[in-house]
């Protein structure tokens, strides 16, 4: 073993030259490897084998791999090698013009954040099921009123339902409107806690299981057995600091004793229903007499499906029973029927239109944005045209090209994506009160994976949308001509594509400025609409009386009569008074029985509201006719003009009598007429109502105090008075008349504010891209500029042809917006009032707003044309 | 292009490729010059050792295997190594190449059977 164990050098030195760095010395180190091995056994064959190999390569060495960046896929190169290059080259591009890249991801973020956000908000309370147990089963259960409205149970016709089908596993009810508020006596303060009466089985039917002892029993729901109580985690914690040995203590609420027998976790507290949203639970229990009610609707019903029954089962057979009551009970169920609604729709109601609406107008600003950054990346695409063209000289293919430029538009959007869940994040964090008003179920509102998919699909699919347009383009430039320009103004190359989409973003602005402005006027005329008073400088109060305090109603009259007597003493007050309901506030509804008539056949029902002398004066409802009721009165009253009508026809009702059948059924002479309020929300037309004012007043009262300055300042010295009468009294619900009409059109204001902002949004980035594209045609069009001046056009040619050549596309883009918008209106028709989705005279400011923002956006690029100096341009040549 | 990716087909000497590293990635030996002479030694097939780089290289812009490099040996005139090792869609693709020919020679196996 001497020579034979080197390889022929020869052979090795032809190898190193052949091959490449990169093979050289696995290749040649194999060989000589396994030459080793070979030559051990036989020298000879070895060499032989060594040469052979060497020709073999040398023939056909192994390949370079090609650059990636200017090559395609065909060759073979690793895909991921290739996104990571092109995403290396994207970061090194953008860096060099960080204020390209600043611009773009801003404007993506920005329309990406929004649309985050107003898809975390579809997605808390229209898609994602409620916190319940199996959802979908539970459903709400109401009445039908003759003329199909929904509307409250009376517990006669619950008992029936609840007897006789069996499409469900449980029903349950509660009274309506809202936890009642009960007085936590004994512990010195005043304090209302918040508590839902619920009827047998209510736990049972939302799957609400104590943590701590057990929930009613069926005794229990009998009156005289019903003092005790299940507490919410919210309240064990905060009242009792969550401490284990709470069952069985008692705590005093309106002086009463109650019993603590359970306690509810935390996820049976659901803040979106008010049956659950209560601080506690105490058993609903009713007189035999009660339960035999049907005229008196005031329960809500909730019920819960059997597992093998859906919701066209179940109505269909609440239907057939409540058509075998109405024959069976024809006086007070005849026309009457039933409605069963899925708890997901009556929770969210007609908020889901509304969202979903939003959710298309947010949509379209991103549409806009995807717009406006198409056209940045379009200009930056012509100014590195030169820099494409020596690409593809060095041998990129288009499709590489493509490849690339669509890989940042990508990056781009990602980054912009990034930065808007984080921005959508923040808003929603921040507004997150403000949104507690104005939507069902706000507490559920986070950004979680679904959201997160969304956010990556918008990004996506923005990137791919502004990207496609001028990766094509880019991709078809002319080589030639880009290398042989020299880099100069390339005139007029794209202008067209650049057309399209300003014409598409005045046309997406046009749409969401005329949803915007339509709803803005809705909500003007729901806001200074009459509602029948005047709710400038009302403050409002309520208390609700401790039965056990005041037992009698002369002491309740004496309470009343007091605090009214003693806050008309206040300075600033002009006038005060009590109401049992407010406007707005659901309130009794009831038929009136009238002396010396013959009974209506089907008489409609009127609303039934209980006042004390000075409720007229102080919310200004007009007295038509006769007299306001005072103080020296016993049970008189005032009937609407709407009731008079109804009730006494072309007859003067003043001096008649009628009684209320649900309270006690008295005689009352009626006084006067007043003006039509309406009662139940600014969106219906006003309701008939009667007054009534009795010396026998219930527990229950708003205070209403007209005032001279600002009724903020007199909450305090309000609140004094009452606690100056009786120093545990709790006194809830604070706020102005204006205050609750806001409240009653949050949702409105809600989308209409949204709606601006979108608008807003979109007619920025509309005027930014006008002027974008101008600039870039002024610039591209200098020299025919300075030449038409050099033969003495005047300034205001100059002018004309810029801005002719800016207004052309946007009057195109106005045209297609009007016919979008129009076409549009069905959507939001049933969110407005008091104005046509399509109102020509909205639709026709907002189309001269846009053309002027427009003509000021080319104003400028047309002023620096008119600035430009003819020698210089021509010189530059 | 990245974003658009035929199935893999493997050529039936990608597939010996594939195979020699399968059976020698297991000893830390899968190198050009071990997976030439597997071949050899296996299939009878006396190839280069350039088209078997040449088949690795591409096999690894495909994605289907991993390379590093070894530390210089004085066996080899102190020249290094080239390792590779299969990657998942590797054995994705070995083993749909795998179903495709049992599948179409299923049935036949008594006659195609060598003696």
């Amino acid at each position: 073993m001497k020579e034979t164990t080197n390889p022929p050098r020869l052979a090795i030195w032809l190898l190193t030259r052949r091959l490449s760095v990169e093979w050289r010395d696995f290749v040649v180190g194999d060989l000589q490897e396994e030459f080793a091995t070979r030559s051990a056994d036989s020298p000879a064959s070895g060499y032989a084998w060594f040469w052979w190999q060497t020709i073999r390569c040398l023939a056909s060495p192994p390949r370079v791999r090609p650059n990636s960046l200017l090559h395609g896929s065909s060759k073979g190169d690793s895909s991921m090698r290739n996104l990571f290059a092109d995403l290396r080259y994207t970061f090194r591009v953008m860096s060099r013009t960080p204020s390209f890249a600043v611009a773009v991801v801003s404007v993506l973020a920005l329309a990406i954040s929004a649309n985050t956000a107003i898809f975390s908000i579809v997605n808390a309370v229209v898609l994602r099921p409620l916190p319940f147990e199996e959802p979908e089963r539970l459903v709400r259960i109401f009445t039908k009123t003759p003329d199909g409205r929904s509307f409250e149970l009376s517990p006669g016709k619950f008992y029936d339902w609840q007897r006789d089908a069996h499409s469900f596993e449980g029903m349950a009810m509660y009274p309506c409107c809202g936890p009642r508020e009960l007085a936590l006596t004994g512990t010195g303060a005043a304090r209302a806690v918040t508590v839902t009466p619920v009827s047998t089985g209510f736990f049972d039917i939302v799957r609400a299981r104590p943590v701590l002892g057990r929930v009613f029993q069926e005794e229990e729901h009998t009156p005289g057995n019903n003092y005790v109580v299940v507490l919410s985690d919210r309240f064990w914690r905060s009242e009792f600091g969550a401490k284990p040995d709470v069952i069985g203590r008692t705590m005093k609420f309106n002086d009463e004793a109650y019993t603590i027998v359970g306690v509810m976790p935390a996820d049976a507290s659901v803040g979106s229903w008010s049956a659950t949203a209560c601080d506690v639970w105490v058993p609903l229990a009713l007189t035999n007499e009660q339960r035999a009610a049907r005229g008196n609707h005031n329960l809500d019903g909730v019920a819960r499906m059997k597992r093998n029954v859906d919701l066209s089962q179940a109505r269909a057979e609440m239907d057939a029973i409540s058509a075998r009551l109405a024959r069976e009970f024809p006086k007070s169920d005849a026309g009457w029927g039933v409605l069963v609604i899925p708890m997901q729709e009556a929770i969210v109601g007609n908020s889901r239109t509304m969202l979903l609406m939003l959710l298309g107008a947010v949509g379209l600003v991103l549409l806009i944005a995807c717009a406006n950054v198409g056209n940045l990346l379009f200009t930056r695409g012509l100014n590195r045209r030169k820099e494409i063209a020596i690409r593809s000289a060095l041998g990129a293919g288009r499709v590489r090209v493509f490849q690339q430029l669509f890989t940042e538009a990508l990056a781009l959007a990602a980054a912009g994506g990034a930065l808007g869940v984080l921005l959508a994040y923040v808003t929603l964090k921040s507004a997150s009160t403000l949104l507690a008003s104005q939507v069902p179920r706000a507490e559920e509102i986070s950004i979680d994976a679904r959201v997160l998919l969304f956010a990556l699909a918008v990004s996506i699919f923005t990137g791919m949308l502004a990207g496609t347009l001028p990766a094509v383009r880019a991709g078809r430039s002319e080589l030639n001509d880009a290398l042989k320009e020299g880099g100069r103004g390339d005139t007029t190359v794209g202008v067209g594509t650049r057309r399209l989409l300003i014409i598409c973003e005045v046309a997406l602005s046009l749409v969401l400025l005329m949803g915007a402005g339509v709803m803005v006027q809705s909500l003007l005329a729901l806001r200074q609409g009459d509602a029948g008073f005047d709710p400038k400088n009302v403050l409002t109060m309520s208390v609700r009386l401790v039965h056990t305090r005041y037992p009698t109603p002369a002491q309740r009259a004496a309470f009343f009569d007091a605090v009214v007597q003693r806050i008309r003493a206040l300075p600033g007050v002009e006038a005060a008074g009590t109401i049992d309901d407010l406007p707005f506030d659901a309130g009794s509804s009831q038929t009136l029985l009238l002396e010396g008539y013959a009974p209506q056949r089907d008489p409609a029902a009127v609303q039934a509201r209980q006042i004390t002398p000075g409720y007229l004066r102080a919310m200004k409802i007009p007295l038509l006719q006769g007299r306001d009721v005072v103080e020296s009165d016993s049970e008189v009253m005032l009937v609407s003009g709407d009731a008079a009508k109804l009730y006494w026809g072309s007859d003067d009702p003043i001096g008649r009598r009628a009684a209320l059948p649900f309270s006690k059924t008295v005689l009352r002479r009626v006084v006067g007429i007043v003006g039509d309020v309406k009662q139940r929300n600014l969106i219906d037309a006003s309701t008939p109502t009667v007054y009534f004012y009795t010396r026998e007043p219930g527990g229950r009262a708003t205070f209403v105090i007209r005032t001279s300055l600002p009724p903020s300042t007199l909450v305090q010295p309000a609140v004094a008075v009452i606690h100056a009468i009786d120093q545990e009294q709790p006194v809830s619900r604070i706020r102005t008349m204006e205050q609750a009409i806001d409240g009653e059109l949050t949702s409105q204001r809600f989308s209409a504010l949204l709606l601006g902002i979108f608008a807003g949004i979109a007619l920025l980035l509309a005027a930014v891209g006008i002027y974008s594209v101008l600039s870039y045609i002024v610039r591209g069009r200098s020299r025919e500029i300075g030449i038409r001046t050099a033969l003495g056009a005047r300034s205001s040619d100059v002018l004309g042809l810029v801005v002719v050549e800016g207004m052309w596309p946007v009057l195109v883009g106005i045209v297609a917006g009007t016919i979008a918008s129009l076409a549009s209106a069905r959507v939001i028709e049933t969110l407005v009032f008091g104005v046509s989705a399509s109102d020509p005279l909205t639709l026709a400011a907002v189309a001269a707003m846009l053309a002027l923002v427009a003509m000021m956006a080319s104003l400028v690029p047309a002023y620096r044309a008119l600035r430009l100096d003819p020698v210089k341009v021509l010189r530059a040549e | 292009m990245w974003f658009k990716r035929n199935a893999p087909v493997l050529g039936d000497f990608e597939q010996l490729v594939l195979l020699g590293v399968l059976r020698l990635e297991r000893q830390d030996s899968a190198y050009g010059a071990a997976i030439r002479q597997e071949i050899h030694a296996r299939s009878g097939r006396d190839v280069s050792i350039n088209a078997v780089y040449t088949t690795l290289d591409r096999l690894e812009s495909k994605g289907f295997l991993k390379s590093w490099i070894g530390d210089p040996t004085p066996q080899r005139g102190g020249r290094r190594r080239k390792f590779y090792a299969l990657r998942p869609a590797g054995i994705a693709a070995l083993r749909q190449a795998y179903r495709v020919f049992t599948a179409m020679a299923d049935g036949f196996q008594s006659r195609l059977e060598l003696k």
